[in-house]
């Protein structure tokens, strides 16, 4: 076990972990933030996607030793983001949500996506989504959600 | 899946400590660790010792040096995807490291990962070897420059030693005059290995409508990468029309050894490295007609 910290939802965090015990074993089973859901555990689904530095990663292949020191923010965190709850909003309206396992992945990915690009277009969307699955294929709904979302 | 309780990392501070303390202990590296993390939850790869030296600012860089373009192996391929200085001087890299995978994985996965993953279908090496690419390696107090057709000698063999790290990818910037293209065949959209892909690099010359010199990358249809030299000779010094670009894409069948497995059979790469080929330099013909 070491100790590492890093930034997580704004918070300064320190945890003790196996060093390559990854983030989101991390942030389910130490931390109890259930939010960040554990889908394929290889980097397929994108149910396990979390920002570090503002970038979209998959937390089920980013190891404790390489999150040390990082800005990490999860969906929990984006409650209280003024982008992020937006976008939750959206998804809400919407109602682009069926089983619900791969929406807290598709509004971090979708919150990453719209604060590079404020007015996106379908493509785009459709592309910058595509390591996020959603088996219940409800896909029609989550695209026009982060469209009715880059409106505000 | 497995959880990696008992596996030990060791996170070096700078460059020159990672190659002290490859000197000392074996270990087996990882940089963005996108396939690495997958191979040892499912027990693939069983390395109980971890060199992580994904967080070695030094080894992520693009620059210019005179003619020459040097990217640190440690730049992901997002910003290797975004960055203004590929997309202009080897644009076929830029659009090969932009399709690899999901956003989530171009946003962890470095390039030198790409190359010491060493898979005949690592999306990033087609255009490597299309742009004539050298690859640096360093050992403590050694260093070499390999060229990359060198470099890989099996499949997923590589001249590095266990005290080496790949430091830099270094290859001359395109000019006006030089075009270049990558495609490859997944069998879904997005997400997807390639079955097959194709980087090719063409020198128009003074802007005449023949080539003057022309590199043919294939992948995913032999042990390595490979150059399909017969093609290269065949377009080289011609005038590219139809029946041209039909004789060149149907020989890189003499340059390949495609094996059957679960994304395709022998037969159907050689027929997809063939019609990819022929896309590609159409694609190249057309792009010319445009800027005459």
């Amino acid at each position: 076990m070491r100790k590492y910290s890093f930034t997580l939802n704004n918070e300064p965090v320190v945890v003790k972990a196996p060093p390559a015990y990854t983030l989101l074993e991390v942030l389910r089973n130490v931390l109890n933030l259930t939010g960040t859901k554990d889908g394929c555990g290889k980097g397929e689904c994108g149910a396990c996607t979390v920002l570090i530095n503002g970038k979209a990663v998959n937390a089920c292949l980013m190891i404790m030793e390489q999150v040390e020191g990082s800005d990490v923010t999860t969906i929990e965190g984006l409650a209280t983001d003024p982008l992020g709850s937006v976008v939750v909003r959206a998804f809400e309206k919407e109602g682009a949500i069926q089983c619900g396992y791969c929406t807290p992945g598709m509004i971090v990915s979708s919150t990453a996506f719209l604060s590079r690009n404020s007015k996106p277009n379908i493509e785009e969307t459709k592309e910058f989504l595509r390591g996020n699955l959603c088996r219940c294929t409800g896909y029609s709904k989550i695209v026009k959600a982060v469209i009715e979302a880059s409106r505000g | 899946m497995v959880t990696l309780y008992d596996v030990d990392v060791e996170t070096p501070r700078s460059l020159e400590d990672a190659l002290e303390k490859m000197e000392a202990t074996r270990f087996r590296v990882i940089a963005g660790g996108t396939d690495v993390i997958i191979q040892l939850k499912e027990g693939t790869l069983r390395e109980k010792k971890l060199l992580n030296i994904y967080s070695l600012g030094e080894l992520r860089y693009i620059r210019q040096e005179r003619e020459n373009l040097c990217i640190g192996p440690l730049t992901t391929l997002s910003e290797i995807a975004a960055s203004r200085e590929i997309n202009e001087f080897a644009p076929m890299l830029a659009q090969a490291a932009e399709k690899i995978g999901s956003i989530q994985i171009t946003n962890k996965a470095t390039i030198g990962g790409n190359i010491g993953n060493a898979s005949p279908s690592g999306d990033c090496i087609p255009p490597l070897y299309a742009l004539d690419a050298r690859i640096v390696v360093k050992g403590k107090g050694s260093k070499r420059e390999i060229h990359i057709e060198d470099f890989f000698t099996g499949y997923k063999e590589f001249d590095l030693r266990p005290n080496e790290l790949i430091t830099e990818i270094t290859f001359k910037k395109m000019t006006q005059e030089e075009d270049s293209i990558f495609a490859k065949h997944t069998l879904r959209l997005g997400e997807a290995c390639s079955v097959v892909s194709v980087a090719i690099w063409i020198n128009r010359g003074n802007r005449r409508a023949e080539i003057v010199d022309a590199r043919i990358a294939l992948g995913g249809l032999a042990p390595t990468v490979v150059r399909a030299h017969k093609s290269e000779k065949l377009v080289k010094h011609e005038l590219l029309d139809q029946n041209r670009i039909t004789i060149a894409s149907e020989a890189v069948t003499s340059s390949i050894s495609p094996i059957s497995d679960v994304r395709g059979t022998s037969d159907y790469r050689r027929e997809m490295a063939v019609n990819l080929t022929g896309s590609c330099l159409y694609e190249l013909l057309a792009r010319s007609q445009e800027n005459r």
